[in-house]
Protein backbone atom coordinates (compact mmCIF):
# COMPACT_ATOMS: atom_id res chain seq x y z
CA UNK A 1 0.00 0.00 0.00
CA UNK A 2 1.08 3.70 -0.87
CA UNK A 3 0.93 4.55 2.96
CA UNK A 4 2.02 1.69 4.16
CA UNK A 5 -1.18 1.52 6.53
CA UNK A 6 -3.48 -1.60 6.43
CA UNK A 7 -6.16 -0.48 8.21
CA UNK A 8 -8.16 -3.30 10.23
CA UNK A 9 -12.14 -2.63 9.09
CA UNK A 10 -15.16 -4.37 11.37
CA UNK A 11 -17.72 -5.96 8.65
CA UNK A 12 -21.26 -6.45 10.74
CA UNK A 13 -23.28 -7.71 8.97
CA UNK A 14 -26.83 -9.19 9.77
CA UNK A 15 -27.04 -12.94 9.05
CA UNK A 16 -29.73 -12.71 6.62
CA UNK A 17 -28.85 -10.12 3.83
CA UNK A 18 -25.44 -8.95 4.95
CA UNK A 19 -24.13 -12.27 5.47
CA UNK A 20 -26.26 -13.60 2.33
CA UNK A 21 -24.69 -10.82 0.06
CA UNK A 22 -21.34 -12.17 1.35
CA UNK A 23 -21.86 -15.88 0.44
CA UNK A 24 -23.11 -14.29 -3.12
CA UNK A 25 -20.31 -12.55 -3.26
CA UNK A 26 -18.06 -16.21 -2.66
CA UNK A 27 -20.22 -18.14 -4.97
CA UNK A 28 -18.92 -15.64 -8.11
CA UNK A 29 -15.62 -15.85 -6.80
CA UNK A 30 -15.80 -11.69 -5.63
CA UNK A 31 -12.50 -10.53 -3.27
CA UNK A 32 -12.71 -8.28 -0.99
CA UNK A 33 -9.42 -6.57 0.85
CA UNK A 34 -8.10 -8.87 3.27
CA UNK A 35 -8.21 -6.43 5.87
CA UNK A 36 -12.34 -6.58 6.50
CA UNK A 37 -13.45 -8.76 8.89
CA UNK A 38 -16.33 -9.86 8.65
CA UNK A 39 -18.85 -10.48 11.86
CA UNK A 40 -22.18 -11.65 11.90
CA UNK A 41 -24.72 -10.45 13.64
CA UNK A 42 -27.98 -12.30 14.22
CA UNK A 43 -29.93 -8.95 12.92
CA UNK A 44 -28.45 -5.48 12.79
CA UNK A 45 -31.33 -4.03 14.82
CA UNK A 46 -29.50 -5.99 17.60
CA UNK A 47 -26.27 -4.58 17.23
CA UNK A 48 -25.61 -2.73 20.52
CA UNK A 49 -23.89 0.66 20.18
CA UNK A 50 -21.49 -0.79 22.94
CA UNK A 51 -20.02 -2.88 19.78
CA UNK A 52 -19.49 -0.10 18.08
CA UNK A 53 -17.56 2.23 20.96
CA UNK A 54 -15.62 -0.75 21.72
CA UNK A 55 -14.66 -1.88 18.11
CA UNK A 56 -13.52 1.92 17.56
CA UNK A 57 -11.76 1.96 20.61
CA UNK A 58 -9.95 -1.07 20.92
CA UNK A 59 -8.25 -1.66 17.69
CA UNK A 60 -10.57 -0.98 14.77
CA UNK A 61 -9.76 1.83 11.95
CA UNK A 62 -13.46 2.04 10.85
CA UNK A 63 -17.06 0.16 11.32
CA UNK A 64 -19.07 -0.94 8.78
CA UNK A 65 -22.43 -1.87 9.15
CA UNK A 66 -24.69 -3.57 6.24
CA UNK A 67 -28.42 -4.92 6.70
CA UNK A 68 -31.18 -5.57 4.72
CA UNK A 69 -32.81 -3.02 2.51
CA UNK A 70 -35.44 -1.12 3.92
CA UNK A 71 -38.80 -2.94 4.03
CA UNK A 72 -36.96 -6.20 4.06
CA UNK A 73 -35.75 -7.03 7.50
CA UNK A 74 -36.46 -10.51 8.36
CA UNK A 75 -37.76 -9.19 11.98
CA UNK A 76 -39.88 -6.46 10.30
CA UNK A 77 -38.17 -3.23 11.69
CA UNK A 78 -34.48 -4.40 12.85
CA UNK A 79 -32.84 -2.41 10.11
CA UNK A 80 -34.74 0.84 11.07
CA UNK A 81 -33.96 0.75 14.79
CA UNK A 82 -30.47 0.12 13.67
CA UNK A 83 -30.19 2.94 11.42
CA UNK A 84 -32.01 5.01 14.60
CA UNK A 85 -28.68 3.32 17.11
CA UNK A 86 -26.51 4.35 14.11
CA UNK A 87 -27.55 7.97 14.03
CA UNK A 88 -27.48 8.02 18.04
CA UNK A 89 -23.97 6.86 18.30
CA UNK A 90 -22.86 9.36 15.50
CA UNK A 91 -24.73 12.02 17.79
CA UNK A 92 -22.64 10.86 20.56
CA UNK A 93 -19.46 10.87 19.16
CA UNK A 94 -19.89 14.13 17.20
CA UNK A 95 -20.84 16.14 20.47
CA UNK A 96 -17.88 14.70 21.66
CA UNK A 97 -15.37 15.28 18.76
CA UNK A 98 -14.30 11.76 18.13
CA UNK A 99 -14.73 11.49 15.00
CA UNK A 100 -17.99 9.99 13.48
CA UNK A 101 -16.72 9.72 9.59
CA UNK A 102 -15.38 6.14 10.61
CA UNK A 103 -18.92 4.50 11.05
CA UNK A 104 -20.39 3.39 7.51
CA UNK A 105 -24.25 2.20 7.11
CA UNK A 106 -25.35 0.44 3.98
CA UNK A 107 -27.61 -1.64 3.14
CA UNK A 108 -26.61 -4.93 1.10
CA UNK A 109 -29.53 -7.36 0.15
CA UNK A 110 -28.41 -11.16 0.00
CA UNK A 111 -28.51 -11.33 -3.92
CA UNK A 112 -25.93 -8.17 -4.07
CA UNK A 113 -22.58 -10.06 -3.68
CA UNK A 114 -21.06 -6.98 -6.07
CA UNK A 115 -22.38 -4.42 -3.77
CA UNK A 116 -20.98 -6.49 -0.76
CA UNK A 117 -17.61 -6.53 -2.23
CA UNK A 118 -17.81 -3.25 -3.36
CA UNK A 119 -18.62 -1.61 0.02
CA UNK A 120 -16.01 -3.84 1.95
CA UNK A 121 -12.98 -2.48 -1.06
CA UNK A 122 -14.69 1.46 -1.14
CA UNK A 123 -14.88 1.72 2.99
CA UNK A 124 -11.31 -0.14 3.20
CA UNK A 125 -9.76 2.23 0.83
CA UNK A 126 -11.63 5.41 2.53
CA UNK A 127 -9.85 4.46 5.92
CA UNK A 128 -6.63 3.87 4.09
CA UNK A 129 -7.04 7.77 3.47
CA UNK A 130 -8.13 8.57 6.12
CA UNK A 131 -5.37 7.16 8.29
CA UNK A 132 -5.46 5.24 11.01
CA UNK A 133 -8.27 5.64 14.17
CA UNK A 134 -6.62 8.22 16.85
CA UNK A 135 -8.62 6.00 19.44
CA UNK A 136 -7.40 2.29 19.52
CA UNK A 137 -3.67 3.82 20.21
CA UNK A 138 -4.71 5.26 23.32
CA UNK A 139 -3.79 3.50 26.49
CA UNK A 140 -5.48 5.77 28.61
CA UNK A 141 -9.05 4.86 27.35
CA UNK B 1 -55.03 27.65 32.76
CA UNK B 2 -57.19 27.80 36.03
CA UNK B 3 -55.42 27.08 39.45
CA UNK B 4 -56.15 27.60 42.73
CA UNK B 5 -54.56 30.62 44.94
CA UNK B 6 -53.23 29.73 48.51
CA UNK B 7 -53.06 32.53 51.09
CA UNK B 8 -50.14 31.94 53.05
CA UNK B 9 -49.79 33.27 56.80
CA UNK B 10 -46.52 32.44 57.60
CA UNK B 11 -44.58 29.62 55.45
CA UNK B 12 -44.84 28.38 52.37
CA UNK B 13 -43.90 25.25 53.42
CA UNK B 14 -46.15 24.80 56.09
CA UNK B 15 -49.33 25.85 53.77
CA UNK B 16 -47.95 22.63 51.67
CA UNK B 17 -48.08 20.20 54.19
CA UNK B 18 -50.90 21.50 55.85
CA UNK B 19 -52.58 20.78 52.33
CA UNK B 20 -50.90 17.32 52.22
CA UNK B 21 -52.21 16.41 55.68
CA UNK B 22 -55.46 17.21 54.63
CA UNK B 23 -55.18 15.08 51.95
CA UNK B 24 -54.02 12.37 54.18
CA UNK B 25 -56.96 13.05 57.06
CA UNK B 26 -59.54 12.65 54.66
CA UNK B 27 -57.74 9.56 52.55
CA UNK B 28 -57.47 10.65 49.07
CA UNK B 29 -54.53 9.28 48.84
CA UNK B 30 -53.43 6.51 51.85
CA UNK B 31 -49.64 7.30 52.11
CA UNK B 32 -47.35 10.21 50.73
CA UNK B 33 -43.55 9.52 49.81
CA UNK B 34 -42.14 12.89 50.44
CA UNK B 35 -38.54 13.72 51.51
CA UNK B 36 -37.98 13.60 55.21
CA UNK B 37 -35.36 15.44 56.97
CA UNK B 38 -33.37 12.41 58.94
CA UNK B 39 -32.52 12.39 62.73
CA UNK B 40 -28.65 13.46 62.57
CA UNK B 41 -30.16 17.06 60.20
CA UNK B 42 -27.55 16.66 57.79
CA UNK B 43 -29.64 15.24 55.00
CA UNK B 44 -33.23 14.13 53.58
CA UNK B 45 -34.43 10.94 52.59
CA UNK B 46 -37.56 9.53 50.96
CA UNK B 47 -40.43 8.26 53.79
CA UNK B 48 -43.50 6.75 53.11
CA UNK B 49 -45.06 8.30 55.36
CA UNK B 50 -48.51 7.18 56.53
CA UNK B 51 -48.49 8.68 60.34
CA UNK B 52 -49.26 12.23 59.20
CA UNK B 53 -47.64 13.74 62.18
CA UNK B 54 -44.39 12.41 60.38
CA UNK B 55 -45.28 15.23 58.51
CA UNK B 56 -43.38 17.87 60.56
CA UNK B 57 -40.04 17.18 59.35
CA UNK B 58 -41.10 16.11 55.48
CA UNK B 59 -40.05 19.08 52.86
CA UNK B 60 -40.96 19.49 49.68
CA UNK B 61 -38.83 21.36 48.38
CA UNK B 62 -35.57 20.33 50.03
CA UNK B 63 -32.26 21.58 49.71
CA UNK B 64 -30.61 18.95 48.41
CA UNK B 65 -31.33 15.52 46.07
CA UNK B 66 -29.31 12.63 47.42
CA UNK B 67 -31.46 10.12 46.08
CA UNK B 68 -33.16 10.88 42.79
CA UNK B 69 -37.28 10.02 43.28
CA UNK B 70 -37.56 8.24 40.18
CA UNK B 71 -35.59 6.38 41.89
CA UNK B 72 -37.89 5.98 44.73
CA UNK B 73 -40.75 5.99 42.89
CA UNK B 74 -39.13 2.67 40.93
CA UNK B 75 -38.30 0.71 43.94
CA UNK B 76 -41.85 1.61 45.04
CA UNK B 77 -43.35 0.19 41.77
CA UNK B 78 -41.44 -2.47 40.97
CA UNK B 79 -42.90 -5.56 41.44
CA UNK B 80 -46.63 -3.89 40.41
CA UNK B 81 -49.33 -0.94 40.68
CA UNK B 82 -50.10 0.20 44.16
CA UNK B 83 -53.70 -0.62 45.19
CA UNK B 84 -53.50 2.14 47.79
CA UNK B 85 -53.61 5.70 46.90
CA UNK B 86 -50.41 7.29 47.32
CA UNK B 87 -49.18 10.63 46.52
CA UNK B 88 -45.35 11.43 46.16
CA UNK B 89 -43.84 14.95 46.07
CA UNK B 90 -40.91 15.12 43.61
CA UNK B 91 -39.27 18.00 41.90
CA UNK B 92 -39.50 18.22 38.44
CA UNK B 93 -36.10 16.57 36.76
CA UNK B 94 -37.64 13.29 39.15
CA UNK B 95 -41.16 13.33 37.98
CA UNK B 96 -39.45 13.41 34.39
CA UNK B 97 -37.27 10.57 35.15
CA UNK B 98 -40.62 8.81 36.55
CA UNK B 99 -42.65 9.15 33.39
CA UNK B 100 -39.40 8.18 31.59
CA UNK B 101 -39.40 4.91 33.39
CA UNK B 102 -42.83 3.93 33.23
CA UNK B 103 -42.16 4.22 29.32
CA UNK B 104 -39.60 2.04 29.80
CA UNK B 105 -41.77 -0.19 31.48
CA UNK B 106 -40.12 -0.26 34.89
CA UNK B 107 -42.76 1.52 37.22
CA UNK B 108 -46.27 1.64 37.47
CA UNK B 109 -48.26 5.14 37.87
CA UNK B 110 -51.93 3.96 38.70
CA UNK B 111 -52.98 5.11 42.11
CA UNK B 112 -50.28 7.32 42.26
CA UNK B 113 -50.53 11.47 42.12
CA UNK B 114 -47.39 13.00 41.10
CA UNK B 115 -47.08 15.99 42.48
CA UNK B 116 -44.98 18.62 41.63
CA UNK B 117 -43.12 21.90 42.88
CA UNK B 118 -41.09 24.63 40.57
CA UNK B 119 -37.78 24.16 41.73
CA UNK B 120 -35.00 26.50 42.00
CA UNK B 121 -32.77 24.02 41.75
CA UNK B 122 -30.87 22.33 44.69
CA UNK B 123 -27.16 22.76 46.55
CA UNK B 124 -24.07 20.26 45.88
CA UNK B 125 -24.47 17.44 48.18
CA UNK B 126 -21.23 17.18 49.38
CA UNK B 127 -21.27 21.02 50.15
CA UNK B 128 -24.63 20.32 52.36
CA UNK B 129 -23.47 17.99 54.12
CA UNK B 130 -20.34 19.47 55.55
CA UNK B 131 -22.09 22.41 56.70
CA UNK B 132 -25.72 21.99 56.44
CA UNK B 133 -26.81 25.28 58.60
CA UNK B 134 -25.22 27.35 55.96
CA UNK B 135 -26.79 25.45 53.42
CA UNK B 136 -29.88 26.00 54.77
CA UNK B 137 -29.20 29.97 54.44
CA UNK B 138 -27.54 29.75 50.63
CA UNK B 139 -31.13 27.18 49.86
CA UNK B 140 -33.32 30.46 51.44
CA UNK B 141 -31.37 32.59 49.23
CA UNK B 142 -31.94 30.74 46.36
CA UNK B 143 -35.38 30.34 46.42
CA UNK B 144 -36.08 34.06 47.12
CA UNK B 145 -33.60 35.14 44.02
CA UNK B 146 -34.74 31.94 42.19
CA UNK B 147 -31.36 30.19 41.49
CA UNK B 148 -27.97 31.55 42.51
CA UNK B 149 -24.30 30.70 42.72
CA UNK B 150 -24.41 27.96 45.25
CA UNK B 151 -26.46 25.70 43.19
CA UNK B 152 -25.15 22.91 41.21
CA UNK B 153 -23.86 23.29 37.66
CA UNK B 154 -26.92 21.77 35.66
CA UNK B 155 -29.28 23.45 38.03
CA UNK B 156 -28.43 26.85 36.80
CA UNK B 157 -28.65 26.41 33.17
CA UNK B 158 -31.83 24.00 33.80
CA UNK B 159 -34.75 25.20 31.76
CA UNK B 160 -37.54 22.75 32.72
CA UNK B 161 -37.91 23.60 36.21
CA UNK B 162 -41.52 23.68 36.06
CA UNK B 163 -44.46 22.53 33.96
CA UNK B 164 -44.09 18.73 33.82
CA UNK B 165 -46.91 16.04 33.24
CA UNK B 166 -47.64 15.81 36.59
CA UNK B 167 -51.20 15.22 38.56
CA UNK B 168 -50.69 18.49 40.25
CA UNK B 169 -48.08 21.55 40.41
CA UNK B 170 -47.57 23.49 43.33
CA UNK B 171 -46.23 27.07 41.88
CA UNK B 172 -44.32 28.78 43.65
CA UNK B 173 -43.09 31.49 40.66
CA UNK B 174 -45.40 34.46 39.58
CA UNK B 175 -47.01 34.27 42.87
CA UNK B 176 -46.40 36.88 45.35
CA UNK B 177 -44.86 35.67 48.92
CA UNK B 178 -47.75 35.36 50.44
CA UNK B 179 -49.06 33.08 48.07
CA UNK B 180 -48.58 29.48 46.55
CA UNK B 181 -50.76 28.29 43.27
CA UNK B 182 -51.97 24.32 43.15
CA UNK B 183 -52.24 23.56 39.58
CA UNK B 184 -54.18 20.51 38.64
CA UNK B 185 -52.13 19.22 35.16
CA UNK B 186 -53.92 16.27 34.81
CA UNK B 187 -57.90 15.02 35.07
CA UNK B 188 -56.90 13.35 38.68
CA UNK B 189 -55.67 15.92 40.02
CA UNK B 190 -58.45 17.88 39.40
CA UNK B 191 -60.36 15.22 41.15
CA UNK B 192 -57.99 15.70 43.91
CA UNK B 193 -58.25 19.34 44.44
CA UNK B 194 -62.33 18.65 44.28
CA UNK B 195 -62.34 16.37 47.52
CA UNK B 196 -60.53 18.46 49.26
CA UNK B 197 -63.02 20.81 48.73
CA UNK B 198 -60.51 23.53 46.49
CA UNK B 199 -62.04 25.66 43.54
CA UNK B 200 -60.45 26.29 40.54
CA UNK B 201 -61.27 29.96 40.35
CA UNK B 202 -57.80 32.08 39.62
CA UNK B 203 -56.44 32.27 37.15
CA UNK B 204 -52.60 30.83 36.36
CA UNK B 205 -51.85 33.53 33.96
CA UNK B 206 -49.33 35.57 36.60
CA UNK B 207 -47.48 31.80 37.04
CA UNK B 208 -47.55 31.34 33.00
CA UNK B 209 -45.93 34.41 32.32
CA UNK B 210 -43.09 34.07 34.90
CA UNK B 211 -42.03 30.72 34.32
CA UNK B 212 -42.14 31.62 30.36
CA UNK B 213 -39.61 34.17 30.94
CA UNK B 214 -37.51 32.50 33.25
CA UNK B 215 -37.51 29.82 30.80
CA UNK B 216 -36.44 32.13 27.70
CA UNK B 217 -33.52 33.55 29.88
CA UNK B 218 -32.37 29.51 31.08
CA UNK B 219 -32.45 28.68 27.64
CA UNK B 220 -29.81 31.46 26.73
CA UNK B 221 -27.69 30.86 29.17
CA UNK B 222 -27.86 26.81 28.62
CA UNK B 223 -26.72 27.23 24.99
CA UNK B 224 -23.75 29.53 26.15
CA UNK B 225 -22.95 27.40 28.52
CA UNK B 226 -22.90 24.45 26.69
CA UNK B 227 -21.18 26.30 23.98
CA UNK B 228 -18.02 26.38 26.66
CA UNK B 229 -18.36 23.63 27.83
CA UNK B 230 -18.15 21.83 24.17
CA UNK B 231 -14.75 23.83 23.86
CA UNK B 232 -13.14 22.49 26.96
CA UNK B 233 -14.12 18.63 26.39
CA UNK B 234 -14.15 18.97 22.23
CA UNK B 235 -11.53 16.14 20.79
CA UNK B 236 -9.97 12.64 22.24
CA UNK B 237 -7.24 14.65 23.92
CA UNK B 238 -9.40 17.01 25.80
CA UNK B 239 -12.22 14.84 26.38
CA UNK B 240 -9.53 11.73 27.66
CA UNK B 241 -8.15 14.32 29.94
CA UNK B 242 -11.89 14.81 31.55
CA UNK B 243 -12.57 11.55 32.51
CA UNK B 244 -8.75 10.44 33.11
CA UNK B 245 -9.82 10.79 36.63
CA UNK B 246 -12.86 8.49 36.81
CA UNK B 247 -11.96 5.70 39.39
CA UNK B 248 -14.23 3.27 38.12
CA UNK B 249 -16.93 3.21 40.95
CA UNK B 250 -19.66 3.27 39.07
CA UNK B 251 -21.19 4.99 41.40
CA UNK B 252 -22.73 7.57 38.32
CA UNK B 253 -24.47 4.77 37.03
CA UNK B 254 -26.03 3.25 40.41
CA UNK B 255 -27.91 7.01 41.95
CA UNK B 256 -29.03 7.10 37.93
CA UNK B 257 -32.68 6.85 37.96
CA UNK B 258 -32.52 5.90 34.23
CA UNK B 259 -30.00 2.88 34.83
CA UNK B 260 -32.34 0.66 36.15
CA UNK B 261 -30.65 -2.26 34.95
CA UNK B 262 -30.81 -5.36 37.34
CA UNK B 263 -26.80 -6.20 35.95
CA UNK B 264 -25.19 -3.45 34.43
CA UNK B 265 -23.68 -4.70 30.99
CA UNK B 266 -20.34 -2.96 32.35
CA UNK B 267 -20.27 -5.23 35.44
CA UNK B 268 -21.24 -8.14 33.67
CA UNK B 269 -18.94 -11.20 32.60
CA UNK B 270 -19.08 -10.13 28.69
CA UNK B 271 -16.65 -7.46 30.27
CA UNK B 272 -14.70 -10.08 31.96
CA UNK B 273 -11.74 -11.47 29.41
CA UNK B 274 -9.24 -14.21 29.73
CA UNK B 275 -5.61 -12.85 30.37
CA UNK B 276 -4.48 -12.89 27.05
CA UNK B 277 -6.86 -10.99 25.52
CA UNK B 278 -5.44 -7.95 28.08
CA UNK B 279 -1.86 -8.76 26.96
CA UNK B 280 -3.09 -8.57 23.37
CA UNK B 281 -4.61 -5.33 23.84
CA UNK B 282 -1.89 -3.93 25.52
CA UNK B 283 0.81 -5.09 23.25
CA UNK B 284 -1.40 -3.24 20.05
CA UNK B 285 -2.19 0.01 22.31
CA UNK B 286 1.53 0.04 24.16
CA UNK B 287 0.13 -0.41 27.36
CA UNK B 288 -3.67 -0.67 28.95
CA UNK B 289 -5.18 1.02 31.62
CA UNK B 290 -6.10 -1.31 34.85
CA UNK B 291 -9.29 -1.75 35.42
CA UNK B 292 -10.01 -1.37 31.79
CA UNK B 293 -12.65 -0.45 30.05
CA UNK B 294 -13.50 2.82 32.05
CA UNK B 295 -14.16 5.44 29.04
CA UNK B 296 -16.51 2.77 27.48
CA UNK B 297 -18.22 2.38 30.30
CA UNK B 298 -18.86 6.18 30.31
CA UNK B 299 -19.59 6.29 26.38
CA UNK B 300 -21.48 3.00 26.33
CA UNK B 301 -24.17 4.24 29.65
CA UNK B 302 -24.50 7.31 27.50
CA UNK B 303 -25.66 5.61 24.30
CA UNK B 304 -27.89 3.25 26.77
CA UNK B 305 -29.98 6.12 28.70
CA UNK B 306 -28.84 9.55 27.00
CA UNK B 307 -32.41 9.95 25.09
CA UNK B 308 -34.16 9.22 28.68
CA UNK B 309 -31.36 11.99 30.68
CA UNK B 310 -33.43 14.53 32.22
CA UNK B 311 -30.02 16.56 33.26
CA UNK B 312 -30.75 15.70 37.22
CA UNK B 313 -27.05 16.24 38.12
CA UNK B 314 -28.07 13.39 40.52
CA UNK B 315 -24.40 11.45 38.96
CA UNK B 316 -22.03 14.28 39.70
CA UNK B 317 -23.54 14.43 42.91
CA UNK B 318 -22.25 11.01 43.78
CA UNK B 319 -19.25 11.15 41.52
CA UNK B 320 -15.75 10.91 43.99
CA UNK B 321 -13.43 12.49 41.75
CA UNK B 322 -15.61 15.69 40.71
CA UNK B 323 -16.16 14.84 36.84
CA UNK B 324 -18.73 17.34 35.82
CA UNK B 325 -20.16 13.96 34.09
CA UNK B 326 -24.11 15.58 34.51
CA UNK B 327 -22.89 18.74 32.83
CA UNK B 328 -21.43 16.82 29.64
CA UNK B 329 -24.39 14.06 29.56
CA UNK B 330 -26.48 17.10 29.46
CA UNK B 331 -24.65 18.37 26.56
CA UNK B 332 -24.87 15.33 24.86
CA UNK B 333 -28.46 14.46 25.87
CA UNK B 334 -29.36 17.81 24.05
CA UNK B 335 -28.02 17.29 21.19
CA UNK B 336 -29.37 13.41 20.92
CA UNK B 337 -32.64 14.54 21.85
CA UNK B 338 -33.00 17.61 19.48
CA UNK B 339 -31.67 15.10 16.44
CA UNK B 340 -34.90 12.81 17.43
CA UNK B 341 -37.33 15.55 18.93
CA UNK B 342 -37.60 14.05 21.80
CA UNK B 343 -38.08 15.93 25.13
CA UNK B 344 -37.96 13.05 27.70
CA UNK B 345 -40.80 12.96 30.24
CA UNK B 346 -42.59 15.54 28.58
CA UNK B 347 -45.39 13.72 26.95
CA UNK B 348 -46.67 10.05 28.46
CA UNK B 349 -47.60 8.84 25.64
CA UNK B 350 -44.87 9.60 23.03
CA UNK B 351 -42.88 6.50 22.91
CA UNK B 352 -39.36 6.12 23.58
CA UNK B 353 -37.44 7.13 20.31
CA UNK B 354 -35.61 3.11 20.90
CA UNK B 355 -39.53 1.74 20.69
CA UNK B 356 -40.31 3.31 17.22
CA UNK B 357 -39.04 4.48 13.50
CA UNK B 358 -40.09 6.11 10.84
CA UNK B 359 -39.12 5.19 7.46
CA UNK B 360 -38.49 7.75 5.90
CA UNK B 361 -35.64 9.12 8.63
CA UNK B 362 -32.02 9.39 9.09
CA UNK B 363 -31.55 9.02 5.15
CA UNK B 364 -28.30 10.99 5.53
CA UNK B 365 -27.15 7.73 8.05
CA UNK B 366 -27.56 5.53 4.93
CA UNK B 367 -24.14 5.47 2.62
CA UNK B 368 -25.30 6.17 -0.98
CA UNK B 369 -23.63 3.74 -3.49
CA UNK B 370 -21.21 3.68 -6.21
CA UNK B 371 -22.38 1.11 -8.43
CA UNK B 372 -19.11 1.66 -10.46
CA UNK B 373 -16.42 1.63 -7.91
CA UNK B 374 -14.07 -1.32 -7.94
CA UNK B 375 -10.57 -1.21 -7.24
CA UNK B 376 -7.63 -0.93 -9.37
CA UNK B 377 -5.92 -4.36 -8.60
CA UNK B 378 -9.08 -6.26 -8.11
CA UNK B 379 -10.13 -5.62 -11.96
CA UNK B 380 -6.94 -6.85 -12.66
CA UNK B 381 -7.23 -9.44 -10.04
Amino acid sequence: MENGFEPKIIYFMCSWCGTGGAETASAHHLYYPENVRPFRVNCTGSLSTVHILRALMEGADGVVISGCHPGDCHYNDGNFLARRKIALTKSILDTLGLGTERIWFRYVAHGEGKRYVDTASEFSDYIKNLGPNPLKARNDL
Amino acid sequence: MKGAKILVDNNREEVILEFLKKGLDRTCFDAILIPLKVPSEDSFAYVLLKNPSLLDRASALPPVMPVQGAKALYSLTKQGKFKQKVAIVMRPCEIRAGIELYKLKQTELENIFLISIDCPGVLPLSDYIKDPEKGTDAFKETVVQWGSEFTRPVCKICTRFSMVASDLHIGLLGAEDRNIFLIPRSEKGENLLESLDISLENDMESWVTKVKELQEERKKKREQEHKGLKSKIEGPDKFLETFSKCINCHNCMRVCPICYCRECYFDSDAMKLYPENYLMRAKNKGGLRFPPDTLLFHLGRMSHMVFSCVSCGTCEDACPVSIPIAQVFALVADNAQELFHYVPGENIEEPHPLATYKEEEFRDIEMPYVETYTKKEMKDG
